[in-house]
């Protein structure tokens, strides 16, 4: 069953070389593109177009988002009860220390950092998905709210 | 009685003329004020007066032939004996006129002091003897007195610090203490008796004469209590000057004058010196620069140079004798106020030396900013002071200036930083797409365009990555400034070995061996120190011929509280032309096959050394590896 | 150019696991993969929150870089260890890794519901577990930024 996944990334570089490194890495994932905060949670809410999306088993989130920010979708996402159980990874191009804080204060699953580099880019996708695609144990997705 | 009568009726008889004179002359002895005995040849006492009776408590009776031996025991009738050598007349001749001081007995037998006056008496029975007999108790009581007082003067005469000299009405010197003979170079004996201008030549035997206005003593009078120089002069004949000091002394001889007399010679040349020095304290004052203004211990302006009245638009008689306050409102006078707690003296050496700036007012009313230096001066009016007065209005505004062009700058070099940061942060985005991409077109279509094509990604890509890696170190090198740290105690050790961990997989590629002396605590930024030895230890590790790379880390103490480190190693050195130029920003010596590297790794050394207050040098040659060196602050505290 | 690292500190790992053997195991599986780390224990909850808390014998005890949490423990549980952190508005940036032998559903979205930060179920295959642990390494010790930890509290 192919895992599905929410790419929340405004810049169409990063999403193409984000697709292009799972594409190298791992067959089976759905990957699902907002490329701002509102429509983040239009997705994640199934609402107007978005009606029959699907439940992300994951959702890699950039912080510098136009509209609503990656912090907002952080913030909403995990006061959302219904939400809240989708595992968070950050994946941004900032490496500031308040951005790491606040990112793990509002309980993100974890902060990933954008190498320059596009091997290093490249191998940090593998990583993502050697660990929480293949061996984390992800909450079922159940389809309602 | 019956002596009397006898007596009587001789003169009588002898002389019909003496009866009148008998009876005026016993006339003449009772009115005598002084006690009279008229004594016959034989001792014995033919006529007394009342004066007699009283002062010998006798009544007359009792007293008439009476031995005059009961009331003068001893030294009258001895007096008048005939003897081999001479008759009674001319004993008695001997004694005319003279006040002969004998004892004379009461008849209560009580003594008393008397004073006899002799004269003879021609009579019937032969020379008689009138005694006047004085009694001269208090006298006598006076003159031991005088004797007493004499004598405690003398000892305090010779006591005294100062010459003494005690002078008559005549001028002579009649008494001198030790210090005159030494002072004067003479022995007592060479100068009782001497007239005293032999001492003081003029000034001081004229000022005592008394003319037709006024009697020695109210001369006298009139020197008592003030100090007189004069010119004393010495039995060598040389002269030195004198301060006297005169008081009265009644004695027996009238008036004298008892002089003090100090040597002021030392006291003259002081003075003398004094006056010197003022005269060319006032030529420094008037060549000054600076306003100069000398202050007395009320704060009024006793001195002032030319300057200062230009400085303070004031004209000299202005200015003497007003308040300082005048010129300088607040800050000056206060500081020389004695209080309670310290006296204008140690009011005064507590400014010495420190440049206090207040603000002066000119005549015209307008402020203006001045520099005060303050020093002490000494004069017969007590301690003045001394004020170096510089109008600092041009450096104030000049540090006004400084300090605005400071903050520009610093505000400058601010948004440069930002700017630094911000430019090669966004630039960071765009520019990884470039490079991302080409990379992805070189991947996937290599070999499947032309050779021209793929030449031409390669380039792309290339440009691409250098693009990267340059604004990465532009970054880091902004850094360098913009997250700095303040710096703190940091131990060298500590962060040499973070820079190993660091380097460890350069140094196990290369087998590099890297070595190291005990290194100390430091004042830095610990993130950049480590940087620092990173650069360094790795440039060391990179620019090698093959073999060994071989470093060497050390510290030594560099005066004081700095430390000079040294990263040494065995590599390529580098010619000494390019000394600066390594450290410039992007500079690189070696092609970019030869060697990678952006060239920026020594620019941040710099950049790290300077901002730690110091400087970075190099010392090498080619073929012989070379030593970089930086020096930084030790710790408060030893490591 | 390389980056400068973090200053060298080791990254201090709190093992909250009651099973000797799995504790040993995992001590081995850490020092294979090569890293700086200070692997420190606790067999129950009450002991994990003590050494969290700074409490009696772990009033110097470090702050962890990351916690890796059995569910199954004496005294305390772990998922009351859990919840208990993530209440902690001083703990609860602490990454927790479930790391337990159960892959029971309501284990897992219980977990998530906690906010736990991943969940991970013990392979029963030694080797499987050494990859696991390795993993683990690889993913959250060296790919992953954690928060630097300040020493409050």
């Amino acid at each position: 069953m192919p895992i599905e996944v929410l790419l929340v990334e405004d810049s169409p570089g990063d999403v193409r070389l984000t697709r292009e490194a799972f594409a190298e890495v791992n067959s089976s994932i759905h990957l699902h593109v907002a490329s701002d905060g509102l429509e983040a949670m239009a997705f994640l809410r199934r609402e107007g177009v978005h009606a029959r999306a699907p439940r992300p088993g994951i959702i890699l989130l950039d912080l510098n988002l136009p509209k609503m920010d990656g912090r907002e979708v952080l913030a909403h996402i995990k006061d959302d009860a219904g939400l809240k159980t989708i595992p968070i990874v950050i994946l941004t191009t900032s490496n500031a220390e308040t951005d790491i804080a606040k990112s793990y204060q509002l309980q993100a699953n974890c902060y990933l950092s954008k190498p320059v580099q596009l091997d290093a880019f490249e191998s940090l996708v593998k990583s993502i998905n050697d660990f929480w695609l293949t061996k984390v144990k992800l909450p079922q997705q159940r389809q309602g709210t | 009685m019956k002596t009397k009568t006898v007596l009587r009726h001789k003169l009588q008889r002898d002389n019909p003329e003496s009866k009148d004179s008998g009876a005026k002359y016993r006339g003449l002895l009772e009115a005598a004020p002084d006690a009279m005995v008229v004594v016959n040849e034989g001792g014995e006492i033919v006529l007394l007066n009342v004066q007699a009776e009283k002062q010998f408590g006798y009544s007359r009776d009792e007293l008439v032939g009476q031995k005059v031996k009961n009331i003068i025991p001893e030294g009258f009738a001895e007096r008048l004996i005939a003897d081999g050598t001479r008759t009674a007349a001319e004993a008695l001749a001997q004694q005319i006129g003279t006040g002969i001081e004998l004892i004379a007995r009461r008849k209560d037998g009580t003594e008393f002091p008397i004073e006899i006056m002799l004269s003879p008496l021609e009579s019937a029975e032969g020379i008689l003897v009138t005694a006047a007999i004085r009694d001269i108790s208090v006298r006598k009581a006076a003159e031991k007195h005088l004797a007493q007082m004499e004598g405690r003067y003398r000892g305090l005469l010779e006591a005294a610090p100062d010459a003494m000299v005690v002078v008559n009405p005549g001028g002579e010197i009649v008494l001198l203490n030790v210090q005159a003979e030494k002072q004067f170079g003479y022995s007592r004996d060479e100068l009782v008796g001497q007239k005293v201008k032999n001492l003081i030549p003029e000034g001081f035997a004229e000022r005592l004469i008394s003319d037709g206005t006024r009697t020695a003593a109210e001369a006298l009078a009139q020197q008592i209590g003030t100090g007189i120089e004069l010119i004393g002069r010495r039995k060598d004949g040389t002269q030195f000057p004198i301060e006297l000091m005169l008081s009265p002394l009644e004695s027996a001889e009238g008036i004298l004058v008892t002089a003090a007399i100090r040597d002021i010679s030392v006291r003259k040349d002081a003075e003398k010196h004094l006056a010197r020095m003022e005269g060319r304290y006032r030529g420094l004052l008037e060549a000054a620069p600076d306003a100069m203004v000398v202050v007395n211990p009320g704060g009024e302006i006793v001195l002032l140079n030319v300057q200062a009245e230009k400085q303070f638009g004031y004209s000299r008689d202005e200015l003497v004798g007003q308040k300082v306050k005048n010129i300088i409102p607040e800050g000056f006078a206060e500081r020389l106020v004695a209080d309670a707690l310290r006296s204008a003296e140690d009011a005064l050496a507590q400014q010495i030396g420190t440049g206090i700036e207040l603000t002066a007012r000119r005549k015209n009313g307008s402020n203006f900013p001045i520099e005060l230096m303050l020093s002490p001066l000494e004069s017969a009016e007590g301690i003045l002071v001394t004020a170096a007065i510089r109008d600092i209005t041009t450096r104030k505004k000049a540090e006004a200036n400084l300090l605005n062009k400071v903050e520009e700058l610093n505000r400058s070099n601010e948004e440069l930083g930002q700017f630094a940061y911000i430019a090669s942060h966004d630039l960071q985005e765009p520019l990884r797409m470039v490079a991302s991409y080409t990379q992805l077109l070189s991947r996937r279509y290599k070999g499947m365009l032309d050779a021209d094509a793929d030449e031409f990604i390669a380039f792309a890509v290339d440009g691409a990555s250098r693009m990267q890696r340059l604004i990465q170190d532009l970054l880091a090198y902004s850094r360098v400034g913009t997250k700095g740290k303040d710096l703190l105690d940091t131990s060298g050790e500590e962060a040499l070995q973070q820079a190993l961990i660091n380097l460890r997989g350069a140094i196990e590629e290369k087998g590099a061996l890297v070595t190291h002396d005990p290194l100390p605590t430091v004042l830095a930024d610990e993130v950049q120190l480590v940087q620092l030895f990173q650069n360094l230890v790795g440039n060391a590790i990179k620019y090698q011929r093959p073999g060994i790379p071989k470093v060497h880390i050390s510290a030594a103490r560099n005066g004081g509280n700095k430390w000079t480190f040294s990263v040494k190693d065995n590599g390529l050195g580098i010619d000494p032309q390019y000394f600066e130029k390594i450290f410039g920003m992007f500079q690189r010596l070696h092609k970019r096959e030869e060697f990678a590297g952006t060239g920026i790794g020594l620019a941040i050394c710099k950049k790290i050394v300077e901002r730690h207050n110091s400087s970075i040098s190099v010392e090498s040659e080619p073929g012989q590896g070379s030593t970089f060196r930086f020096a930084l602050a030790g710790s408060g505290k030893e490591s | 150019m390389e980056a400068i690292g973090r200053k060298g500190m080791p990254t201090e790992v709190l093992l909250v696991e009651d099973s000797p053997g799995d504790v040993r195991l995992t001590q081995e599986a850490f020092r294979d993969a090569n890293n700086a780390i200070h692997l420190h224990l606790a067999c129950d909850g009450v002991e994990a929150m003590a050494f969290l808390r700074h409490e009696g014998a772990n009033a110097n005890a470090p702050r962890p870089d990351i916690i890796l949490l059995d569910l199954n423990l004496p005294k305390m549980d772990g998922r009351e260890v859990l919840a208990h952190i993530k209440e902690d508005d001083n703990l609860k940036t602490i990454p927790i890794v479930i790391l337990t032998t159960s892959d029971a559903e309501a284990d897992i979205v219980k977990s998530y519901q906690l906010q736990a930060n991943c969940y991970l179920s013990k392979p029963v295959q030694l080797d499987a577990f050494e990859t696991l642990v390795k993993s683990i390494n690889d993913f959250w010790l060296k790919e992953v930024k954690l928060p630097q930890q300040r020493q409050n509290g």
